[in-house]
């Protein structure tokens, strides 16, 4: 009973913490409309802030936090200037959204450089011993966290109900129009929300390090953990987010006590998909309704990217020569396996590219997928001894099963509900990896993974290995740019922009989705296993979630849409840690600041550029010989 | 009596307490030129969307060439032959304007995406009989330069007038039109009124939303007025023109 009642106080003051983060989600939603995915960074932002001046410099407490929440506050406010604010105005809110995992990235990479990837706990506020009522320990950190929480809750309350400034913040979140004619500068407060929510979560954050190790990635789980409790409270409200956050709290902690701390994630995973399933718009609906008949990509900001037949056939052949021939330069061993694994990885790219690219649907999951193909073949052609060629087909056919899965789920969800299942997902494969020890060997791994072999023909050197991966590379966009050339592809394009429309030409579109879905799974899992074969070994971290973002940076830099431009985003974040040892530590910082800077600045990708440049060319020179 | 391409029984739909949509019964015999009119927000693109189940209907029935529409997909409606336009054209964003006609003609494409992705000879055969078709149709909406222009570039006007190309690339039995003329100069809605007939001369239903009277009262067999979500008149142009409620809707909407 004791017991019980620890776990609820416990449940509670994590539900505090979850219930801070979901507040700063919902006040930038309602404000801006789009969810921001590096929300939960800012809390690690904060937390490394108090880190230096309490730790490092020994500033008094209560001034090192003021410190730590108003840095926090105005960094953010600077990147919600330059980056967040602008692309919410100019950009579709997919890709904004793309735009709040790297601005993720970056957060984490930033933190990264400065604080390295060890986890760092904080002192205490007052002591370890936690205080004793009735017999019921209760820790005292939690005693701050949830005053701190409840802090929040009621500072946000009044700044927004009884402030000028709160009034036009809530103006400008419910009827952007009014407000502007008003003489509210939207803009500005877009900005202010974003700095506003970046306060509260630093804060949330220097509250909670003293009680939970955090490290230069724990962004991610707290962004997902916070995104989750908006999503079962429901997006646009503020009471849904706390409530919301309590219940994942609570519910975490019982599932802890009753059943084990392994399996609290899983639960509060599967809490959200069965919430996503029932109530798809949260507990607590939000005043304003989203019409059902309104455009999801009204705007399609990039140009378009059309090479003509002739002109493509050209260009392939032309790239296929040219990286057929790279092994034969004199390049330095190293260079020949990153180039091997930049094509590995590139198969999965180009999944997520029909996926994402031609299909609109957003995906933060393409790792799981990864992960399935490369736990499944390794874990078949070691322990079971199956033919390599056989363990990665029937890891493909898992994948598929897999992906047949998923889209119950996702079927209907689109924008923001989308990547969050997708993420789920991707965060469940990840649970399980660690989790399943018996199975994928845990946190230390899978070792002694054959290499790659089709019937008796090895592929034990990377070169063969590349070859091998860019002769699939090669078939696998012949039959892709085949499909999409024709009516498939302009099915898939259909669905992206407006799948009322497309329904009403016939098109099936769950249909359409699933298929796309399928080849984006399968292609990832290929890459999985081909990745488990070229290194002979396989751990949780090789496989996880950041991957998912990385395969968005890769796509988005390359050119979404073009099938090639994924080889190039691929290369490029692949190979430029590899050739300067020294930038390693910088690759999350460049690979978010590049993500950022090519949705802002170069939508058609670098590829779609190239493409682009060719295509008026070939065009032009055309009509001069006629 | 003529066999009915749409048959609508006492269709009623209704936004939180507002009914857009109210008890309409009509029907739009096969092969006919039939057209809804009315005020603004008196439910015509409403009584659309209840066709196509996009919001379905709160109480009645709706039947096309015999089936009942309820609880269908839309796409299962398109199959059965019913295409729409919208009033704000909602042509594909991030395609050109002939990949956009072309995206019309996903329920005539005999190939499947497999025999597509291998570029066998029945899936190349297709898509060049595709193709030739698209560009009949957008030569005959005279937008043949425009084709490989972004189809959201083109004017407003023009979108529609390629939304309607593009429904038609669908071979539609059954047509269902919002405001084809919406943005058009004179001769350009002439010009729809023109391709109007034709679709009908070559055996296809049209039930066509318009504000332009004398578009309407030129071509159309039939003619139904709605007024706040009731049907008032119903009828041929001549009756309708005669009849006084729908001169009093018409005179008190300009007034
Ligand atoms: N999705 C919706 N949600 C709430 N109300 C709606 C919705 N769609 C239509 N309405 C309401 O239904 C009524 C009829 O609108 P509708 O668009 O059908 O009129 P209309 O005859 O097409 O007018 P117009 O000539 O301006 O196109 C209006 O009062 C409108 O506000
Ligand atoms: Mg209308």
């Amino acid at each position: 009973m004791l017991g019980l009642i620890e776990a609820l106080i416990g449940g509670i003051i994590q539900g505090g913490v979850y219930a801070a983060i979901a507040l700063g989600f919902s006040l930038v939603f309602r404000v801006t409309g789009v969810v921001n995915l590096s929300q939960g960074a800012f809390s690690v932002l904060g937390a490394m802030g108090m880190y230096f001046c309490q730790v490092k410099f020994g500033i008094p407490i209560l001034l090192s936090v003021i410190i730590a929440v108003l840095g926090t506050a105005l960094f953010a406010a600077i990147v919600g200037a330059t980056a967040f604010v602008p692309a919410v105005f100019r950009l579709p809110v997919s890709n904004t959204l793309m735009l709040t995992a790297g601005l993720l990235t970056f957060f984490e990479g930033v933190t990264l450089v400065v604080w390295g990837n060890q986890p760092y706990a904080l002192p205490t506020f007052s002591g370890e011993a936690p205080i004793l009522l009735a017999g019921i320990r209760i820790p005292t950190q939690g005693l701050w966290l949830s005053s701190g929480s409840l802090a929040i809750i009621v500072g946000l309350w009044w700044l927004l109900h009884r402030t000028r400034m709160g009034q036009a913040l809530l103006a400008s979140a419910e009827n952007p129009l009014a407000a502007r004619l008003m003489g509210v500068n939207v803009g500005r407060m877009m900005v202010l929300a974003f700095a506003l929510a970046a306060g509260i979560g630093a804060l949330t954050g220097v509250l909670f390090a003293p009680v939970a190790a955090i490290q230069f990635d724990s962004g991610r789980m707290l962004s997902t953990s916070g995104f989750i409790a908006v999503a079962i409270g429901g997006m646009g409200t503020f009471g849904g987010a706390v409530v919301g956050g309590l219940i994942l709290g609570i519910a975490g902690q019982l599932a802890a006590f009753y059943v084990s701390s392994l399996f609290a994630t899983s639960l509060s995973l599967a809490l959200l998909i069965v919430v996503l399933i029932w109530r798809p718009a949260g507990l607590f609906r939000a005043g304003a309704v989203q019409r059902v008949d309104v455009r999801v990509n009204s705007i399609i900001h990039r140009a378009l990217v059309r090479l003509p037949g002739r002109a493509a056939i050209a260009l392939g052949g032309v790239l296929l020569a040219v990286f057929g021939c790279l092994p034969l330069l004199p390049l330095p061993p190293g260079v020949i396996s990153s180039l091997a694994i930049s094509m590995i990885i590139f198969l999965a790219v180009l999944g997520l590219d029909v996926l994402m690219g031609y299909t609109g649907q957003v995906s933060l999951g393409q790792a799981g997928f990864m992960a399935i193909g490369a736990y499944a073949a390794a874990i078949l052609a070691t322990t079971h001894e199956w033919p390599p060629l056989l363990a990665t087909l029937a890891a493909m056919g898992l994948s598929l099963v897999c992906a047949f899965a998923l889209s119950l789920v996702t079927g209907r969800l689109r924008g923001h509900y989308l990547a969050l299942a997708t993420l789920t997902f991707g965060l469940l494969v990840d649970s399980l990896t660690v989790g399943l020890i018996d199975l994928t060997g845990g946190p230390s791994g899978l070792v002694g993974i054959p290499s790659f072999a089709i019937g008796s023909f090895e592929f034990d050197s990377s070169e063969q290995m590349y070859y091998l991966a860019l002769g699939i590379a090669a078939v696998v966009i012949v039959l892709l740019e085949g499909g999409m050339r024709s009516s498939f592809g302009r099915s898939l394009q259909a669905v992206r922009t407006d799948q009322l429309a497309a329904a009403a030409l016939g098109v099936n579109v769950p249909a359409v989705k699933l298929a796309a879905l399928c080849i984006s799974s399968a292609l990832a899992s290929l890459a999985g296993s081909l990745y488990a074969f070229q290194f002979h070994f396989l751990s949780p971290e090789m496989v996880s979630t950041p991957r998912s973002f990385d395969f968005i940076s890769m796509l988005v830099l390359g050119g979404e849409g073009t099938l090639i431009g994924g080889l190039l985003g691929a290369l490029f974040l692949t190979m430029l840690p590899t050739l300067v040892q020294s930038l390693a530590v910088y690759k999350t910082i460049v690979s978010g600041l590049l993500l950022v800077g090519a949705i802002l600045l170069l939508p058609e990708g670098l590829f779609g550029r190239m493409a682009l440049f060719v295509a008026r060319r070939w065009t032009s020179g055309a009509r001069g010989k006629e | 009596m003529l066999t009915s391409a749409l048959s609508i029984k006492g269709v009623s739909r209704s936004f939180g307490g507002v009914l857009a949509v109210d008890d309409v019964s009509f029907e739009v015999a096969e092969g006919s030129l039939c057209a809804l009119i009315g005020p603004n927000g008196a439910g015509k693109t409403t009584l659309f969307n209840a066709v196509t189940n996009i919001f379905p209907p709160t109480t009645g029935n709706v039947t096309c060439f015999g089936h009942a529409l309820r609880d269908m997909e839309a796409a299962s409606i398109a199959r059965l032959g019913l295409i729409r336009t919208f009033q704000s054209a909602r042509v594909f964003p991030g395609m050109t304007v002939l990949e956009n006609v072309l995206a019309g003609g996903h329920l005539r494409t005999r190939s499947n995406p497999l025999a597509q992705m291998f570029y066998l000879p029945s899936a190349r055969r297709d898509e060049s009989r595709l193709r030739k078709k698209a560009e009949a149709l957008l030569d005959l909406i005279g937008l043949s330069h425009m084709a490989e222009v972004a189809a959201t570039d083109l004017p407003m006007g023009a979108q529609k007038t390629l939304e309607v190309a593009r429904a038609l690339m669908a071979e539609p039995r059954l047509l269902l039109l919002d405001e084809p003329a919406a943005g058009l100069n004179d001769t350009e809605t002439a010009e729809i009124a023109n391709l109007l007939c034709a679709i009908r001369d070559a055996g296809a239903t049209i039930l066509v939303v318009e504000h332009n009277m004398s578009l309407v009262m030129g071509i159309a067999d039939h003619v139904v007025v709605l007024d706040a979500g009731r049907v008032i008149a119903d009828g041929t142009p001549g009756e309708v023109q005669a009849d006084r409620r729908v001169i009093e809707a018409y005179i008190g909407m300009e007034g």
